[in-house]
């Protein structure tokens, strides 16, 4: 419950922002501070009054590489940084653009695919880019991905290969893409077929520790059948 | 992940003095127009933090490093005193820094400072964080003796802080509603923890806190 009265009201946005209300009465802030104009300028009030308290903390030079890692969060993915990976993926398959550059791609690799070969492939690349960055194939043999644009993870995480078919409820992890940029599996996931997307995310190194993607989504692709 | 508010409303008498500094600055250029024009000057001579997400908010990656060069040092000092191991400092500004730049459209104008801003996600960040990884790990470092630390920090308020408000008002509340209020903003830490590292009992932490910021509030703003 949200007080009304002005001295609650400013106590309670007061605790918030000092954080020490628990995880449930913070969250029962958050979730009214769009509607309750009284709260959010009080919670405003004391972001504003209490940062008066910051020279407290004696500052401090981040470890390097922290600014890298910034970078390459926000450039591999200026649009739709940390978007929920589905965002990404509807947007990307709204998108009409991308089958004339995708189809340059895919035609050499079909070309060069053994013909008991793979069944699916797909073109993966940043959102809004044209240019493409990852080739998967897919079939009985099982799967390979590897990079053509020389991608490469920022220092300490690692690029994560993810499959969405149509319909599951979640992204399934197919693996941590090693550093030389190619992934093989001797399987074929079920999650590949006609449809489903390979989406690449960038992680702790080691993968997601969740099973889920973590980090920003980088690129994606849709899977489709090669004749 | 979840953001914390930062919500983005009027503070208006705040923002007067701070909009007309950068003014004189010479490089703002006036509402939404001016933001493109930030982007093409060179972004060494953006000076304040507000210039600067103004930048950031019309795309200027370069302001966003700019940004990172001049807070990164006071920021990271915020999230390490709260997260107390610089690894997990480190991640809460990385995040807390690609929060900026996909949030700087949230930040309106008539908020009165914009380092304040800047605080505040760092800080919801790192709540977060140390909320979800439990504190009991983290205090286990002998060398960072945090314990020891507790009392000094209360005391060297007049030496830390500016001259003005919040000073004049902190120095009006009773020691232990002080001491609670400081040890939550800068340590991060619950009334729970307040109240094992005091020690105290947990209601009076509660009650000290409340009544704490309920005559900060009306000196404040009287």
């Amino acid at each position: 419950m949200i007080p009304d009265d002005p001295q609650e009201l400013n106590a309670l946005a007061g605790e918030y922002v000092l954080g020490v209300l628990d995880g449930d009465a913070a969250r029962e802030i958050e979730a009214a501070l769009d509607k309750n104009d009284a709260l959010r300028r009080a919670v405003i009030f004391w972001e504003e009054r209490l940062h008066g308290l910051s020279p407290l903390a004696p500052p401090a030079s981040p470890p390097p590489g922290v600014w890298d890692n910034i970078a390459a969060r926000i450039a591999s993915k200026k649009a739709t940084a940390l978007s929920p990976l589905w965002n990404s993926l509807v947007l990307w398959r709204s998108s009409t653009a991308l089958a004339a550059a995708a189809a340059a791609a895919l035609a050499l690799y079909i070309a060069v695919m053994p013909p008991s070969g793979p069944r699916f492939v797909a073109v993966l690349r940043a959102p809004q880019q044209d240019q493409p960055a990852w080739v998967a194939t897919a079939g009985g043999q099982g799967l390979l991905l590897h990079a053509v644009a020389g991608e490469a993870a920022p220092r300490d995480r690692a690029f994560e290969l993810w499959a969405i078919a149509p319909g599951a409820p979640s992204p399934k992890s197919l693996g941590v893409i090693p550093a030389n940029g190619r992934l093989e599996l001797g399987t074929l996931p079920a999650a590949i077929r006609a449809g489903s997307t390979l989406a690449i995310s960038i992680e702790p190194k080691g993968g997601s520790p969740t099973g889920q993607p973590t980090g920003p989504v980088v690129f994606t692709g849709a899977l489709v059948a090669a004749r | 992940m979840k953001i914390r508010s930062i919500s983005s409303s009027a503070a208006p008498i705040a923002a007067r003095a701070s909009m007309d500094k950068a003014a004189e600055s010479g490089h703002r250029g006036g509402a939404k127009g001016g933001v493109a024009g930030l982007m093409d000057k060179p972004t060494a001579s953006l000076s304040s933090v507000r210039d600067l997400i103004e930048a950031v908010q019309g795309g200027s990656q370069a302001a966003l490093k700019r940004l990172y060069e001049i807070e990164s040092r006071r920021l990271f000092g915020i999230a390490l005193r709260i997260l107390r191991r610089p690894e997990l400092a480190a991640e809460a500004v990385q995040d807390a820094f690609v929060q900026v730049w996909q949030r700087a459209a949230s930040f309106s104008p008539e908020r009165g400072d914009a380092a304040a801003w800047l605080t505040a996600i760092v800080r919801y960040r790192a709540l977060d964080m140390i909320r979800k990884s439990g504190r009991e790990i983290l205090s286990d470092d002998p060398t960072l003796g945090d314990v020891a630390e507790a009392p000094d920090i209360v005391e060297r308020l007049d030496l830390k802080l500016a001259q003005g408000a919040l000073r004049r008002c902190l120095g009006e509340l009773d020691d232990n509603q002080r001491r609670c209020i400081v040890l939550a903003f800068v340590e991060g830490l619950t009334h729970a923890e307040i109240a094992e590292r005091l020690p105290a009992p947990l209601g009076s932490v509660k009650s000290w806190v409340r009544r704490g910021l309920i005559a900060l509030r009306s000196c404040l703003e009287p």
